[in-house]
């Protein structure tokens, strides 16, 4: 009898979940969004530089302003969004449950999360690369990963950091000695009691950590890269109008760059398609021309919309990790490829 | 003068009764006077305290909407004064009929307040945070577990085998489970479990999950204080002619809970730092708070200012706590003395 009652509840359960996400299959996320009039975005609101609180209650970082530029696209104004603080497990969760709509949290896109097989979430483009980076004092004239051979190397213990960092070392055969720590903060303080001749986490959050030294300036994070961690903005897997959305709007924030059109500029550059008809691609960016938004179930103009009130991708990252922020992180892999990084937008035509 | 002398003779029998006993007083006084004086040196000299000035509004309510501050903050402002009252008030306040009342009233002015309703603007529980929800978190899941616990006491002592199966296997396993477990579940799996658009408020979920969890411990407590009842009692009880709703209600749950009231106040505080733990969760209590204002570039590395205070502020709360449970013990032996 109670096996029966359970079966028959878990098979409401099962039917549940299988009529919704039919539900769910028919009407795109975006609609969803724009009939709210709101976009509930996760965040993490922990990490320097890309989410966390201010003092007044608000979230700021690159991580936030992605979420705005989103807003800005979909609804026309990048106020409209709720941040939901989310932890690293709890993430995957919140996007499959529906509790947010999109991802914008520090979150490494690789196989076995974009695939069906894995978490089944689909990736906007990389909006930042990170890399595990080691941290060493300047006085030490340490410059390279080979001088660190048979140093001690502060590490966070039973993390993909500790793998990466003996990997790297067994590739080059170098011994090192490992200084094992609970967490970052420990490492950190480790570190600074002089317990290591380096410290290895990835590279945003050793500029992170380094910000708050007593004197930044004498620390130096060494140009090796000993893994890639490619950060992007997720969405539910399936929906194909939300994470084609998302794609071009991460697009037109590198395109912005590259064409040089900053929050400054726009209505300069606006007025000038506007009179001038030679500028094809332009006055398509720009949604004077053709339909580009329309095809993503955006408004023409959300380029428009995106950069002011966000600005250019470039501006984003000066804003948050540039040289004038408190965590300053150089440009390296996330320079646009004209200026020999990564970062580049497909045509938008 | 003589006392003086006296008091002079006892701390001289006490701390320096032999030469091993001088050594180790002096080395023990010594050891706490560095401590103190280079705690109190970093305090006043050394710690850079705008963390906490800058956001005291953050660290009570969270990101509460600006304009309705009032709100949050009126309730606070009620419980402390609540608080202060019961304590300064002493024993005639305390054994007054209307005390209770008002305590009790507080969860209710809560909800309304923090939540809104009845024409109240509503604020969504994302906004929430500080040491309002941290207060919330933890009265709530007391409140709850309490019923839970009672009933899983009367379970387990009940004739019915069945039921007393139930009971004793629901305590069983829930105290073979850590807390953080049952969190996770609360707050990963359950929303899984429900269909799509049906959400259950994330502190909800955190409610009824620390609520399941302390009905269990708050069970055994109950059961401990229904074990100290002789059973003479209740067969004196059934004698007099009273029904055995009656003898439950009138002899046996009042005694047993206030021989259980320690334990349940042990529990209580407990709680309160267990709520805590929602900082790994993505709620901004207390902790979830100042970790997120680590994470600002103007505060990061305040480790040490942003934890002491957090520490004091917890103490504070624990120590209100404990306090309260104290006066009720005594105005409670009191009373029942005056009643008799």
């Amino acid at each position: 009898m109670k096996k029966r009652l359970f079966g028959s509840l878990l098979s409401i359960a099962m039917v549940c979940n299988g009529c919704a996400s039919l539900e769910k299959s028919r009407i795109s996320r975006l609609e969803v969004i724009q009939n709210r009039g709101e976009l509930i975005c996760g965040v993490s609101g922990k990490i320097p530089g890309f989410s966390f609180l201010k003092s007044d209650g608000t979230y700021e970082g690159l991580d936030i302003d992605i979420c705005k530029a989103m807003a800005a696209a979909f609804l026309g104004d990048p106020n409209k969004v709720q941040y939901r603080p989310l932890t690293a497990p709890e993430r995957f969760t919140a996007l499959k449950t529906g509790e947010i709509d999109l991802l914008s949290r520090n979150t490494t896109f690789n196989l076995s999360r974009d695939s069906i097989g894995g978490n089944g979430v689909s990736f906007a483009p990389v909006v930042f690369h990170d890399g595990q980076g080691l941290m060493v004092k300047k006085k030490s004239r340490i410059t390279k990963i080979e001088q660190l051979s048979n140093k001690n190397i502060c590490v966070g213990s039973g993390t993909t950091t500790e793998q990466n960092l003996n990997d790297a070392f067994q590739e080059k055969s170098l011994n090192y000695k490992p200084i094992k720590y609970q967490d970052l903060n420990q490492v950190v303080a480790g570190y600074l009691q002089g317990r290591c001749k380096a410290m290895t986490s990835d590279r945003s959050q050793l500029a992170a950590a380094r910000s708050g030294f007593p004197q930044p300036e004498e620390h130096l994070i060494l140009s090796n890269v000993l893994s890639k961690e490619p950060l992007a903005p997720a969405s539910i897997g399936g929906d194909q109008k939300l994470s084609d959305a998302m794609r071009w709007v991460v697009f037109a924030l590198f395109n912005a760059e590259e064409l040089g059109i900053s929050k400054t500029n726009i209505d300069v550059i606006i007025k000038e398609a506007k009179t001038n008809t030679n500028l094809m691609s332009l006055r398509r960016f720009l949604g004077i021309d053709g339909d580009l938004g329309n095809k993503l179930g955006l408004e023409n103009d959300f380029v428009v919309k995106i950069i002011k009130s966000t600005g250019n991708y470039g501006e984003i990252y000066d804003r948050h990790l540039g040289p004038q922020s408190n965590v300053s992180i150089p440009r390296g892999l996330n320079q646009s490829y004209l200026k020999g990084g990564l970062l580049i937008s497909p045509p938008m035509k | 003068m003589f006392l003086e002398r006296r008091s002079i003779k006892q701390l001289k029998k006490e701390l320096a009764s032999s030469p091993m006993d001088t050594l180790l007083t002096i080395v023990i006084i010594s050891l706490f006077t560095w401590v103190v004086s280079k705690s109190i040196h970093w305090i006043l000299f050394v710690a850079d305290w705008e963390v906490i000035t800058h956001n005291i509004p953050l660290y009570l309510f969270g990101s509460y909407p600006k304009e309705q501050l009032w709100r949050p903050l009126s309730w606070i402002t009620i419980l402390s004064a609540l608080t202060i009252v019961t304590l300064i008030g002493g024993k005639k306040i305390a054994r007054k009929k209307f005390l209770p009342l008002i305590w009790l009233s507080m969860i209710p002015i809560g909800i309304v307040f923090i939540a809104g309703g009845l024409g109240i603007y509503p604020v969504p529980s994302r906004y929430w945070g500080g040491i309002t929800l941290t207060l919330l978190l933890t009265i709530f899941s007391a409140v709850l577990s309490l019923p839970i616990g009672i009933i899983l006491a009367f379970g387990r002592r009940s004739e019915l085998k069945f039921l007393r199966f139930i009971s004793k296997t629901y305590i069983d396993v829930i105290r073979a489970m850590p807390l953080i477990a049952v969190l996770f579940f609360g707050q990963l799996l359950i929303p899984l479990f429900l269909p799509v658009g049906l959400e259950i408020n994330r502190v909800l979920r955190a409610v009824f999950a620390f609520a399941i969890f302390t009905g269990a411990y708050v069970a055994e407590d109950i059961r401990g204080g229904l074990q100290a009842i002789p059973p003479t009692q209740q067969e004196a009880a059934l004698a007099l002619g009273l029904s055995s709703r009656q003898t439950l209600q009138i002899i046996i749950l009042p005694q047993a809970l206030m021989t259980a009231l320690p334990a349940l106040t042990n529990q209580a505080i407990g709680l309160l730092q267990n709520t805590s733990l929602m900082a790994i969760l993505g709620l901004v209590e207390l902790l979830g708070i100042s970790r997120s204002l680590l994470a600002n570039p103007s505060f990061i590395g305040k480790y040490l200012e942003v934890y002491s205070w957090l520490a004091i502020v917890y103490w504070i709360i624990c120590t209100c706590m404990a306090l309260l449970s104290r006066q009720i013990e005594q105005s409670l032996s009191t009373s029942s003395i005056n009643n008799i």
